[in-house]
């Protein structure tokens, strides 16, 4: 870890528009549950409904994909990452620097508002507050690893990030059992399941599966973005 | 007292310019062509092509499934109103992979002035870029559908054709083409970079879906069908399949049908409206920067 190099990239995103994208969504999600509180529907089943859609569903992979992918690839497409890499700072740890930035930022972001909201509709009934939000704290570190080893190694990362998230984990997962357990909605939804007893939350993936696979794929995706920085190319296209 | 000009003017070979001046319109329709061929990588890299030629691959899938499941089994599978709804997330990532890339260039390297200093107008760059991004979008949804509807005359299944609902679709092609484009351009606008813009089109997709989602579930799990009918108009796609189901009389693709009444139609407007006056606003700005 530098703390250098991750005070310049809390600068770069928490400066520009990007925080926007960072804010308005879980201000989004606090809304919601308060505009569902208002008009008189805060069940439990609503909540999850809530959670399992729009928190878990959309925010964050969002989140993930905006916070991921900025951390690295906007430096990348404007080849200022070589002022970086110049530096005698070893690759993996500017990886693992940007990687920590992103998920701090997911963490605050992702599973304070979820917390916040499922707090406001439904108080602690049966702990589906406290389970979405381990499941949107631990399932956005993935994500943040994730999508920033994507950014790492293509220039169309986010497009490729938001297919992944529509297309496999909305579209295929929707129809193929199968594609689930390959899914980290999935496995953040395992988690939430976990701690939560609330009977309309089932979960389609085994807590057994889930936590291993997040761990291999945070650590594997942070393996490989250091390993790819080591031997990042700058060719510019378009 | 003043030495002779020695000064020599040699003739280098330049040429004046003695064609025909083409003008306002033709610059535009250059820009239109050229902005539309790049919507679908041509003109770019290889690797530009990639995803749209992928994208409208997938929308034909549909179709060409279909299409076997005629000749097979002589029954229809796919219908022409629904494909729009069920094939949306293809669209959409369709729009925000290719709505960054006709406004967001021009804006980061700020060459719009070298536009402005032409015959084009801020009006002229904004129609030719949104008339080439809602033709875009108008093809990636019309050839499957003209695809399935060829598919569906040379089956010959039993009964007539179904002409008037691939009519009727086609016209909600072009009003959700419109709409789209209008969207997407508007929230690509607002960034020069293609990435955010990409993200920011997905994000706004994403989000009036899952409040369509949220919103319609409890709202029907709490029994109040006629406001939960109201919240499918949240989302750009159930918004243009009510217009064509309040145009058209064609079927609703979700299932439970609409407000009655043309008030998707005043919301479709409005909303086309607020895209489009933020897109001038925005480039008001950007020209005089």
């Amino acid at each position: 870890m530098n703390a250098v190099v991750a005070d310049i990239t809390y600068r770069a995103m928490l400066g520009r528009k990007r925080i926007w994208l960072l804010a308005l969504l879980p201000a989004a999600l606090i809304g919601m549950a308060a505009l569902l509180r208002l008009i008189g529907g805060p069940d439990e089943h609503t909540a999850v409904t809530l959670m399992q859609t729009f928190s878990i569903g959309t925010m964050l992979p969002l989140l993930g994909l905006i916070a991921g992918t900025g951390v690295i690839a906007p430096e990348i497409e404007d080849g200022t990452i070589m002022h970086l890499l110049a530096k005698p700072i070893s690759r993996p740890v500017i990886a693992l620097t940007k990687f920590a930035v992103a998920a701090s930022l997911v963490a605050v972001f992702g599973a304070l508002s979820t917390f916040v909201a499922a707090f406001l509709l439904i108080r602690d009934e049966s702990g589906v507050a406290y389970g979405f939000t381990l499941g949107a704290l631990v399932g956005g570190v993935a994500y943040a690893a994730v999508f920033m080893l994507v950014g790492v190694l293509t220039r169309h990362a986010v497009t490729v990030g938001v297919i992944y998230a529509l297309v496999w984990e909305g579209l295929v997962g929707g129809y193929v059992p199968g594609a689930r357990s390959l899914s980290i909605q999935q496995w953040a939804q395992s988690i939430a399941d976990r701690i939560s007893s609330s009977a309309f939350l089932t979960s389609n993936v085994s807590l057994g599966f889930a936590v291993p696979a997040m761990i291999i794929v945070t650590v594997g995706a942070l393996v490989w973005a250091g390993q790819r920085l080591r031997s990042l190319s700058l060719t510019g296209d378009e | 007292m003043m030495p002779e000009p020695t000064g020599v003017i040699h003739d280098i070979g330049y040429r004046h310019y003695e064609g025909a001046r083409l003008g306002r319109g033709n610059a535009f329709m250059a820009l239109a062509l050229h902005s539309l061929r790049g919507a679908f990588g041509f003109g770019r890299t290889a690797r530009a092509k990639i995803m749209p030629l992928l994208l409208v691959t997938i929308m034909l899938l549909p179709a060409v499934v279909s299409i076997a499941v005629m000749a097979l089994v002589k029954q229809p599978a796919m219908r022409y109103h629904e494909y729009a709804v069920i094939m949306q997330a293809v669209l959409a990532i369709f729009l925000a992979a290719q709505a960054p890339y006709l406004v967001a260039p021009d804006l980061r390297f700020r060459v719009l002035p070298l536009y402005l200093s032409r015959p084009v107008g801020v009006l002229d760059y904004l129609g030719a870029k949104l008339a080439a991004m809602s033709v875009a979008m108008f093809l990636v949804l019309a050839l499957p559908l003209t695809l399935l509807f060829a598919g569906e005359l040379l089956v010959d299944l039993p009964g007539p054709p179904k002409t008037g609902e691939y009519f009727a679709s086609m016209g909600g092609a072009v009003i959700l083409a419109v709409l789209l484009a209008s969207l997407g351009l508007a929230l690509a606008s607002f960034t020069p970079r293609r990435g955010l813009g990409v993200a920011s089109v997905i994000a706004f997709y994403l989000f009036t879906s899952a409040v369509t989602a949220v919103f319609f579930g409890v709202l029907m799990s709490m029994g109040e069908d006629a406001a939960a009918k109201w919240s499918m108009m949240v989302s750009p796609f159930f918004l243009v399949d009510s217009v064509q189901v309040a145009l058209f009389g064609t079927d609703p693709s979700n299932g439970e049908g609409y407000p009655p009444g043309l008030w998707s139609c005043v919301i479709l407007l409005a909303v086309i409206a607020v895209a489009l006056s933020g897109l001038v606003l925005r480039y008001r700005k950007a020209a005089s920067s």
